[in-house]
């Protein structure tokens, strides 16, 4: 695989300690059919790190991820990425923050060029053309370019959704269990990627179950339990306990979605 | 005037992604064409043989089928975005929402143009109507009629394609809200067959517009409060 180019806009560089917080979270809940997933994450991530988000299955790590990229609102509690507020700059933050879910975002009847072709229409990609066929290369899927998704595997799904983060110009990368479906060729490709957006200065935040594979490009970790952090290690990753009283606190009943 | 270009452009793109998926997808915008062709057929069994009064009846049936199959088509077109989480990335873009409803609008009307020409021309051929003799006219009525449902059909389609019964719910929310644009379309239609004799084609097609400019007005200041989940 070719070197992978990172498309940073001119504001994501910079020296990391002059930048607002990547993310910046304060008693961050969320209820589902009255059950908290997340029940007051206050969390600090500084921008250019690499963190992981660990957890158990429902754990929250999902429901913080699609806050942070506005998929969802929080129930309690505020959130800003480079310093936007989700509610207030949703537009904004839109701009700056990139999301891999588990469900890829692809349209079955497109071939894999239409498919990253429309999300470089949607991002305003420049020169669409080139960085779409870059982005094809960057994720091994060149030669199945012009093949439907409806006919991929689901690692190669994963492996363009991923093309289209290369897209656009992300200061912030969310990724949801990126090696989930992957074989070993696909998690290096992932790799490959964490590297790309560590050096140029773009913060990821990746929910996993595990470290294993990504310990070596980690500068901290968060451990979210029944929707709560209850540790945080390494540089750059702060957090502190809920600001409410526990009686007012949502209280995780059972296992939240 | 930059940022209108760029939401023309998104909605360009977003319709030209429909419209590619709809036709790689044939077998929906077939069903849809049978779909109308049946509805056609069995309200001509249901009024019998008669010509003159099948004839007289022709704009209402027209404008039935045309709405009906106009139901499945809109709702095909939102389906697209339940692929795969589509319709949460196509929230996440940083575009304006209104510029993902002219584009979802603009593909549900490429697509009702065609249906509404379609069963036109099977009306002329079904109920023995002479329609090319007021062609022009009838075209611009397929055309605003075809506009309005496309963009009831885009918001409606947008508040159900979250909901399990979103096949039962979209007609049960669409269908009174186009009483109007029937109720215009087959006047417009039955005036411009038989030759207008009273003047009222007129206000029927400029009913028809503010109709039309009415809904997308709505569409476009709403529809990104349907793509914000909870």
């Amino acid at each position: 695989m070719p070197q992978t180019t990172i498309y940073v806009s001119p504001r994501s560089l910079g020296a990391p300690d002059t930048r607002p917080p990547a993310v910046a979270t304060t008693d961050l809940a969320r209820l589902f059919a009255g059950s908290p997933a997340l029940a007051g994450v206050s969390l600090r991530v500084d921008a250019g790190r690499t963190v992981a988000l660990l957890g158990p299955n429902g754990a929250g790590k999902t429901t913080l991820l699609r806050i942070l990229a506005t998929a969802i609102r929080p129930s309690y509690g505020r959130a800003a990425v480079d310093g936007y507020n989700l509610g207030r700059d949703a537009a904004i933050v839109r701009g700056r923050v990139a999301y891999l879910s588990h469900a890829t975002g692809l349209y079955d009847d497109l071939t894999a060029r239409e498919n990253l072709s429309f999300a470089a229409s949607m991002l305003g990609t420049p020169d669409a053309a080139v960085r779409v066929e870059r982005a094809l290369a960057d994720v091994d899927l060149a030669e199945r370019a012009r093949d439907r998704v409806r006919d991929f595997s689901a690692g190669m799904r994963k492996r363009l959704a991923l093309g289209r983060i290369l897209l656009g110009t992300a200061s912030l990368v969310l990724l949801d269990e990126p090696y989930a479906t992957l074989d070993l060729e696909g998690m290096t490709i992932v790799d490959q990627l964490l590297g790309a957006w560590r050096e140029v200065g773009v913060t990821v935040l990746v929910a996993s179950h595990t470290t294993e594979r990504l310990s070596p490009m980690l500068d901290g970790s968060v451990i979210l339990e029944r929707g709560l952090v209850t540790a945080v290690s390494g540089s750059g990753v702060a957090s502190t306990p809920p600001s409410l009283p526990a009686a007012s606190r949502p209280v995780v009943v059972g296992s939240p979605r | 005037m930059n940022a209108l270009r760029a939401e023309a452009r998104v909605a360009i793109a977003v319709a030209r992604k429909d419209a590619l998926s709809e036709l790689r997808g044939r077998h929906a915008t077939v069903s849809t064409l049978f779909f109308a062709a049946v509805v056609l057929l069995l309200f001509g069994f249901a009024l019998g043989p008669d010509s003159t009064r099948l004839a007289a009846a022709a704009p209402g049936l027209l404008w039935l089928a045309i709405v009906l199959a106009g139901l499945l088509a809109v709702n095909r077109l939102h389906l697209l975005e339940t692929d795969d989480g589509a319709l949460e990335q196509l929230a996440l873009y940083p575009v304006s929402r209104r510029a993902i409803y002219a584009g979802k609008a603009l593909g549900g009307f490429a697509v009702m143009l065609l249906l509404g020409v379609l069963v036109l021309g099977a009306v002329g051929v079904l109920f023995a109507v002479n329609i090319l003799a007021h062609l022009p006219v009838l075209l611009l009525t397929v055309v605003l009629g075809a506009l309005g449902v496309a963009a009831v059909g885009t918001f409606y389609a947008g508040i159900t394609v979250r909901l399990r019964a979103r096949e039962v719910m979209l007609p049960l929310l669409m269908l009174p809200v186009l009483a109007p644009l029937l109720l215009a379309s087959v006047k417009a239609t039955a005036a411009a067959l038989g030759g207008d004799p009273f003047g009222e084609l007129g206000a029927w097609l400029q009913l028809l517009l503010a109709f039309d400019v009415l809904m997308l007005v709505i569409g476009l200041a709403t529809y990104g409060y349907l793509l914000e989940d909870g």
